[in-house]
């Protein structure tokens, strides 16, 4: 009887924490970047200094952790001439109130950040952003770097590929890869198609 | 006269003494362990409902998986435990489902609050009450729960117990290593704990014993005066 029941609750348990990592670890929508900057953002596209953006959903909890690591990315690009934007979502219809959450707080507190509030999520489709937490960077001639997130999983801070290839793209000009896995809530954004690849032809 | 000192005590009245001592101070920590239980189970909901209550789509939004993390496997956490220090109070099996389920505890509160490095003190402080058992062998349990946890998770899912995502295979035994370093404190703490309750198990024998022979001596005694006393009232009369 004792060791059914012990039998049981080791069964339980254990589906219960895999039903957790595998909620982890499963990653949003990736993002359909365009290659250029989109010329119809409201952003001022770069000139001259790599941009750096985020789409954000302001009451998602895994933000918290996408702005943490934000804020420690742009800590280590400090001198590195990066201009960094979050573009928060919010559906017109919804007050303003509904994006003064403790994540987009905190992203106004990142030194020399541009919050910007994207209603509807424009900006963020025309970025192609599905998700929360989807990282940009542009170069300073508004060339597409890199695009991904950078948290190592979902709602959790710490290392992760992203930061690693960001950081590495600004300071030396390369990376292993110009993506990662991004984790966070859908943004719900209109995404407008990428324009086509330049072939030259 | 008999020297105090050197009473001898019952050696079966010491041990039965001893473990009596150890089974109340075990019972004493598997309903500690069982209140502790139940709190951790209401903190688990409190903060799931605070720090995750809903998963977003957009405009829509959804119950969040960790609050049904915090209420069900919370449940699951919680209850085998609580029945076991109900039902089987002091005895091993209690213990070491309890502080399996202490060290799981850890692992759930990790991932209720995104991996926050300072939730890993949990660890730390359930093996500081894990002590309390005065039983080394659960600490062996703890460890083992929290080693096997990294392990698999490090194999699977590094990222979710160690933030990168590619650490080096032994890294969970860095992580052992330090819970490691705590148990060598905890296993003294057991070890001279459980001494310390069977010197104090030998004393109270000892004062059972002399006051048994004390009991005696007086017995003796009175004896002694009731047969004196005719002898002692004829003098008197005389």
């Amino acid at each position: 009887m004792l060791v059914g029941a012990a039998l049981v609750w080791i069964a339980a348990i254990g589906l219960g924490f895999t039903f957790l990592l595998n909620y982890s670890v499963e990653p949003g929508t990736p993002a359909l970047a365009p290659d250029e900057w989109p010329r119809e953002s409201r952003i001022p596209a770069p000139r001259g200094q790599y941009q750096l953006v985020m789409t954000l959903h302001p009451q998602c909890p895994c933000s918290r952790a996408s702005v943490t690591e934000l804020n420690n990315l742009l800590a280590l690009l400090r001198n590195d001439n990066v201009k960094a934007y979050v573009l928060v979502v919010k559906p017109a219809e919804f007050p303003d109130e509904w994006t003064r959450t403790e994540s987009v707080k905190n992203a106004e507190r990142i030194p020399g950040i541009n919050v910007v509030l994207d209603v509807d999520g424009v900006e963020a489709g025309r970025l192609g952003a599905a998700t929360s937490g989807q990282v940009y960077l542009y170069s300073p001639k508004g060339q597409l770097l890199f695009a991904g997130g950078i948290t190592p999983d979902r709602g959790h801070v710490g290392d992760s590929p992203g930061r690693e290839r960001i950081v590495s793209l600004v300071k030396t000009g390369k990376a292993d890869a110009k993506d990662s896995l991004v984790f966070g809530c859908a943004l719900g954004a209109k995404i407008c198609p990428p324009r086509p690849k330049q072939t030259g032809l | 006269m008999e020297d105090v000192s050197t009473l001898a005590a019952d050696p079966g009245r010491v041990e039965s003494l001893y473990r009596e001592q150890v089974n109340a101070r075990r019972v004493r920590a598997d309903r500690m362990f069982a209140v502790l239980m139940v709190a951790q189970w209401l903190f688990a909901i409190l903060l799931a409902t605070l720090v995750s209550p809903y998963a977003w789509a957009g405009k829509t939004r959804e119950f969040h998986p960790h609050l049904f993390a915090a209420v069900f496997m919370g449940a699951g956490l919680a209850l085998f435990p609580v029945l076991l220090a109900v039902y089987k109070p002091g005895q091993a099996v209690t213990r070491h489902v309890m502080v399996a389920s202490q060290m799981l505890w850890s692992a759930l509160f990790i991932h209720l609050t995104g991996g926050r490095i300072e939730t890993h003190f949990h660890v730390f402080g359930s093996l500081a009450f894990v002590a309390f058992y005065c039983d080394w062998t659960v600490l062996v349990t703890g460890t083992v729960v929290v080693a096997a946890d990294h392990l698999v998770r490090g194999l699977l899912y590094p990222e979710s117990v160690y933030g990168i995502t590619n650490p080096e295979w032994w890294r969970f035994l860095e992580h052992a290593g330090w819970v490691t370093f705590e148990d060598v404190v905890l296993v003294w703490i057991c070890i001279t704990g459980l001494n310390e309750m069977r010197g104090l198990a030998l004393r109270q024998a000892e004062v059972e014993s002399l006051k048994e022979s004390e009991e005696a001596k007086s017995a003796a005694l009175e004896m002694v005066l009731k047969e004196l006393q005719p002898s002692l009232a004829a003098g008197a009369q005389a």
